[in-house]
């Protein structure tokens, strides 16, 4: 007749093993709330709001973007290379298979760090201040390099966005809450 | 040095022959469910199901959107399936014990995404449950003969043949 038994050693070295892979993955995503190139895309429309950005290595160009009703639509495509954003809040309306509305917000209640920003945004309700301020004009039948704005320094202050594509090659959100309320209806801004 | 260390070794290894066969003692007298846990990783797959189960509560709160385009919470629903399913296959199939506990930890320590590990108990238990499938072994004890019982038959062969010899000289 044979026995079942646990060999101690194995399963404390197992143990252990797991338990370091743990704290490394919970090290680095965890407390940082660091993420690497991620795009947010593909879901239509969605709102960015903040108090504050102070970003350098400013761009705007125009664009021809999808959204979530349309396969081409007008926009323009800004570019940050590093940005400093204060009580950001994204949020996308839902709709259920059952026909109500959810709203889904992330909202960092600590500064974001973000490098690498590119948005494509074809709603910009905002207060700007840029420094070293240049409009390029091009000779060219490229749409979106016939025409450029390039700033070294901005400031952007109670900002609303309507945001069609996000990629952010690397983001801190510190203190991020992501949260799930029921809304009567979208939001929608034409 | 090296006769100590094998010295070491082998009493290491006749304490845990006694403690197998006293457990094999026990088991002679068990019932139908305690034969049946002593056959496989009983423990580790009791904890990689709860663990399973508690990485799947999240998604199951959110399945509204689980299945929303680039939701992670259809992310949450796999592993936390995945784990649930390879608890019940450490119950089927004991022998792979093994490869379906570093399955088993793999996926809960990554279950942290999409499903946040289940509150994070589920990530744990799924760890311990995992260690503990892969430390489970089964090893074949050989019967050894009751010595109190052999040592009275021999014993009574030895009076028959003394009564028998007095019996014929006399």
């Amino acid at each position: 007749m044979s026995v079942g038994f646990t060999v101690k050693k194995k399963f404390v070295a197992a143990l252990i093993c797991g338990l370091i892979v743990l704290g490394a993955m919970v090290g680095v995503f965890g407390m940082t709330g660091t993420a690497l190139a991620l795009p947010l895309g593909g879901m239509g429309d969605f709102y960015v709001q903040f108090d504050k950005l102070e970003g350098k290595g400013f761009e705007m160009l125009p664009q021809i973007g999808e959204t979530g009703n349309s396969d081409a639509s007008p926009m323009v495509r800004n570019k940050i290379e590093e940005a400093t954003v204060y009580n950001l809040l994204i949020y996308k309306d839902l709709k259920l298979p059952d026909g109500k509305w959810i709203r889904v917000n992330i909202k960092g209640t600590q500064p974001t760090e973000i490098h690498g920003l590119i948005q494509d945004a074809r709603y910009i309700e905002a207060n700007l201040q840029f420094s070293n301020l240049g409009i390029h004009e091009k000779n060219t039948d490229d749409y979106t390099k016939n025409w450029s704005q390039s700033a070294e320094k901005v400031t952007i202050t109670n900002a609303k966005i309507v945001t069609d594509y996000l990629f952010q090659t690397m983001v801190k959100l510190q203190g991020a809450k992501i949260s799930i309320e029921s809304i009567d209806k979208p939001e929608t801004i034409n | 040095m090296g006769k100590d260390k094998a010295e070491r070794k082998r009493i290491k290894a006749e304490k845990l022959e006694a403690k197998l066969q006293k457990k094999h003692q026990k088991l002679e007298n068990a019932g139908k469910f305690k034969l049946w846990r002593n056959h496989r990783p009983f423990w580790g797959a009791t904890l990689t199901v709860l663990a399973g189960l508690l990485i799947l509560y999240i998604p199951i709160q959110l399945y509204a959107i689980a299945f929303v385009p680039g939701s992670f919470a259809f992310v949450g629903f796999l592993f936390g399936g995945l784990v649930l399913i390879l608890g019940v296959l450490a119950y089927l199939y004991p022998q792979f014990s093994t490869v379906l506990g570093v399955i088993i930890m793999f996926l809960s320590i990554l279950s942290i995404m999409g499903a946040l590990g289940g509150f994070l108990f589920g990530t744990i238990f799924g760890i311990v449950g995992g260690a503990l499938c892969i430390a489970w072994k089964e090893q074949e004890i050989p019967h050894l003969p009751d010595q109190t019982k052999e040592s009275k038959e021999n014993n009574q062969l030895i009076y028959h043949s003394e009564v028998a010899s007095t019996k014929s000289t006399t």
